[in-house]
């Protein structure tokens, strides 16, 4: 689903944020992306995704290389920032409204995975109001429904965790479950990592750019907890 | 009080990219910086010859009449009535609009050192204006008077305090309208409501006045008794600069740093009610499902544009005062002819100019018009909401241009109704005139996205940053400026030559240029939006 291929990203004054990165997401893979701050997990997804720029290596969604076809790679992509900043001067149900119409979404499914997503989160009711009134993690939320309607092949989350509720991150979880189990992929990075231990089926990890270790969760953390090889991995130079 | 310098230097530094300027590495980066510093150099050199060569000529009449102080008062008064017309727009933008407003008040600093800062903001920038006006008039006052050391002295001194009371004014009454909106629903839309009302009255008190000084323009001592009358402050500070009086000197002094200091204390009191009163949305929080509307990718883009347009006073005061003005003048020439209003402005063959010149003069207040000029740096953080959509970006891009024309379009097609009753125009002038501000529409909203892309500002903490004070918009001001400049010399200088001809060889151009960035916007468009 989601193929990276000798991927870096210089940034100016030519310091590399990313390094030589190879990755392949399988349909149905939840893949947790872990690092340190500033390991280039960001720099990562959001070149993944068609935000970034890049010059060197290629990434392919389901195929399609994103800066060949970036509209028909985005087209099948969701993507939810750490940080969801949404249209302050939009309600919610505009917003998801506008980002239905830009996915092409139909009539019918807008309506009903709007309705499900909505009450599913405990934030229907919230819908007419402006998002400036919206609390972070109401915002999360309504970040998470726009990038669920359009039934996405691929969703790319960044730190989706931070700022939901527990109910709220329950319920995410279940979602990601169950869009893996209808063939989609999720490639998502966390600090959390109890919730990559149990939620992920394969890991990667990143230090200073470069790849240090992936394969699945078991493989990669063997008798260990997920912490513990993290710490061992990261602290060795 | 270290703190409120503190507080302003950072704010400065996020206007006109000028942190960036200072620290980045890049070097086409640089190169871009600089050429815009070359762009804003010349435009001030510019601003600042003809300022010059207006007090020159105002110094021949008053020195005829022995007057020459009149020079400094009446200088002096323009200076201000700049500064406070200028203010008006942005205040409540500055004062109220920033985004880092948890981050500030939760600083252990005082809310009047708070709102001392955001003025001093205002203040920095209007010193700009006044000296523009009032340097080239010292300079002049200065050759024509050889003043005495002293004069230097208390001249320079007074300048760096001419902004403040007209700032303060138009801040009070910018904190007013603010105060008023935040105790209604929709507080945005009567803010503009509000703010347009007092800049229509306000022009509507210029207009008269001008006709006053029209009257008395050959009436030295009369003329000097209505300016002192109409802003005392001009006299005081006459009597400081030209008679070197030291009392004067300090009243001058004392009274805007005075009016400084109050009206930050007591604005610093109601400051975070305002705030809250404007930022707090109205959530009803009952919301239920209803049958949805789907549209196509550009109209969602185009319906979104307009939305975040009308939902900020600040972006619609400042690019829709253009077509405003077009409507007052239009109107005013149903009332006023042609030749009269030649009469009153001086300009003796303005009926000739005017039945010639009438597409570019209304082109001019198009291109005032431009509201893609800031419109990509207005996406700030929400980008990537854009950027990682599945629609091409030139979709996105004309998107923003059709909002820019819905803007100029409905107006220029109702002021050219108005303007072809009044100005009695022939069917090929008929046709000019509105073929031509046409196409400036057309060129001014592509124009602007153009000039953004290439200098784009997501990093701003209050709107104002984006739309007034942002490279893109200074830069596509300058273009849209040197656009119009250049066929209205050369209607002007070729004047033997049908004027009409002339006009329909500038369409030709301008439909030229047009379809050049047109066609720019859909190849190279996609790349730079991406590299934002």
């Amino acid at each position: 689903m989601l193929t990276i291929k000798h991927f870096s990203k210089c940034y100016k004054g030519g310091k590399k944020a990313v390094d030589d990165l190879n990755l392949v997401i399988e349909p149905g893979d939840i893949y947790g992306f872990i690092g340190h701050n500033g390991a280039g997990k960001t720099t990562t997804i959001r070149a993944v995704v068609g935000v970034l720029d890049f010059e060197e290596g290629d990434i392919e969604i389901d195929g399609i290389s994103i800066k060949r076809d970036p509209v028909a790679c985005k087209a099948i992509t969701a993507y939810i920032p750490d940080n969801p900043d949404l249209y302050e001067h939009l309600t919610g149900i505009q917003y998801l409204n506008f980002i239905g119409d830009l996915f092409s979404v139909s009539k019918a499914d807008r309506e009903s995975l709007i309705k499900k997503y909505g009450d599913d989160f405990q934030i229907t009711a919230y819908f007419g109001d402006l998002i400036s009134s919206y609390s972070h993690g109401m915002k999360q939320k309504l970040a998470i429904i726009s990038a669920l309607i359009h039934r996405p092949k691929l969703l790319v989350l960044d730190e989706p965790f931070v700022g939901l509720d527990p109910k709220a991150a329950h319920m995410l979880k279940t979602i990601m479950a169950d869009l893996c189990s209808n063939g989609s992929a999720i490639f998502f990075s966390t600090h959390v990592l109890d919730v990559a231990e149990k939620l992920c089926n394969k890991i990667a990890i990143i230090k200073a750019g470069k790849l240090i270790t992936h394969g699945k969760t078991e493989e990669v953390k063997g008798d260990n907890s997920l912490e513990n090889v993290f710490l061992e991995l990261i602290d060795h130079d | 009080m270290i703190n409120i310098w503190r507080l302003t230097k950072i704010q400065l530094l996020s206007s006109f990219g000028l942190n960036k300027a200072l620290h980045t590495h890049d070097v086409k980066e640089r190169r871009r910086l600089l050429l815009l510093s070359i762009v804003i150099l010349i435009s001030v050199v510019m601003v600042g010859v003809v300022s010059f060569g207006y007090s020159f000529m105002m110094a021949l009449t008053f020195e005829q009449i022995g007057r020459m102080d009149l020079l400094l008062a009446i200088m002096m008064a323009v200076a201000s009535v700049i500064g406070f017309f200028t203010t008006i727009y942005k205040a409540s933008g500055v004062l109220f609009s920033f985004k880092d407003y948890d981050l500030v008040m939760s600083l252990p600093i005082k809310t009047s050192h708070v709102v001392a800062s955001r003025v001093l903001q205002l203040y920095v920038l209007n010193l700009f204006f006044t000296l523009m006006v009032m340097l080239p008039a010292g300079v002049v006052y200065a050759i024509k008077v050889n003043p005495g050391v002293f004069y230097y002295l208390l001249y320079l001194t007074t300048l760096l305090f001419i902004p403040l009371i007209p700032i303060i004014a138009a801040t009070i009454i910018g904190s007013l309208i603010s105060w008023i909106s935040s105790r209604f629903k929709g507080s945005q839309v009567i803010s503009l409501i509000l703010t347009f009302a007092v800049i229509i009255a306000v022009m509507f008190g210029s207009f008269r006045m001008n006709g006053s000084v029209q009257i008395l323009s050959d009436m030295g001592t009369q003329l000097a008794d209505m300016i002192f009358k109409l802003y005392p402050l001009t006299s005081i500070y006459v009597d400081a600069v030209c008679s070197y009086q030291m009392g004067s000197f300090l009243l001058f002094i004392v009274i805007s740093v005075l009016a400084f200091m109050l009206f930050t204390i007591v604005l610093g009191t109601r400051f975070k009610a305002i705030y809250t009163g404007i930022t707090t949305s109205h959530a009803s929080s009952k919301y239920q499902m209803k049958p949805l509307e789907a549209a196509s990718p550009f109209l969602a883009l185009y319906r979104k544009e307009l939305r975040r347009y009308i939902s900020s006073s600040l972006y619609v005061l400042n690019t829709s005062i253009g077509m405003i003005l077009l409507l007052a003048m239009s109107i005013s020439l149903l009332f006023i002819s042609s030749e009269k209003l030649g009469q009153l402005v001086e300009i003796p063959q303005l009926s000739t100019y005017l039945s010639k010149l009438a597409p570019l003069v209304v082109s001019m207040f198009v291109t005032l018009s431009c509201t893609t000029s800031s419109s990509i740096s207005l996406e700030g953080k929400n980008i990537w909401i854009l950027k990682s959509s599945p629609v091409p970006k030139q979709t996105i891009l004309l998107s923003k241009i059709a909002v820019n024309l819905t803007v100029t379009i409905p107006i220029l097609i109702v002021s050219y109704v108005l303007l072809m009753i009044s100005l009695r125009t022939g069917w090929i002038e008929s046709l000019l005139l509105l073929a031509i501000p046409m196409i400036y529409a057309c060129y001014s909203a592509m124009m602007g996205v153009l000039v953004n892309l290439k200098f784009p500002n997501l990093e701003w903490t209050s709107e104002v940053t984006a739309i007034k004070q942002s490279a893109s918009v200074i830069v596509a001001m300058l273009i849209g400026f040197i656009s119009l400049v250049i066929p209205f010399a050369l209607v002007l200088l070729l004047s033997h030559v049908n004027g009409n001809l002339i006009l329909l060889g500038i369409g030709l151009i301008m439909i030229a240029v047009c379809s050049v960035i047109f066609r720019y916007i859909r190849t190279k468009g996609e790349q730079l939006f991406q590299t934002l």
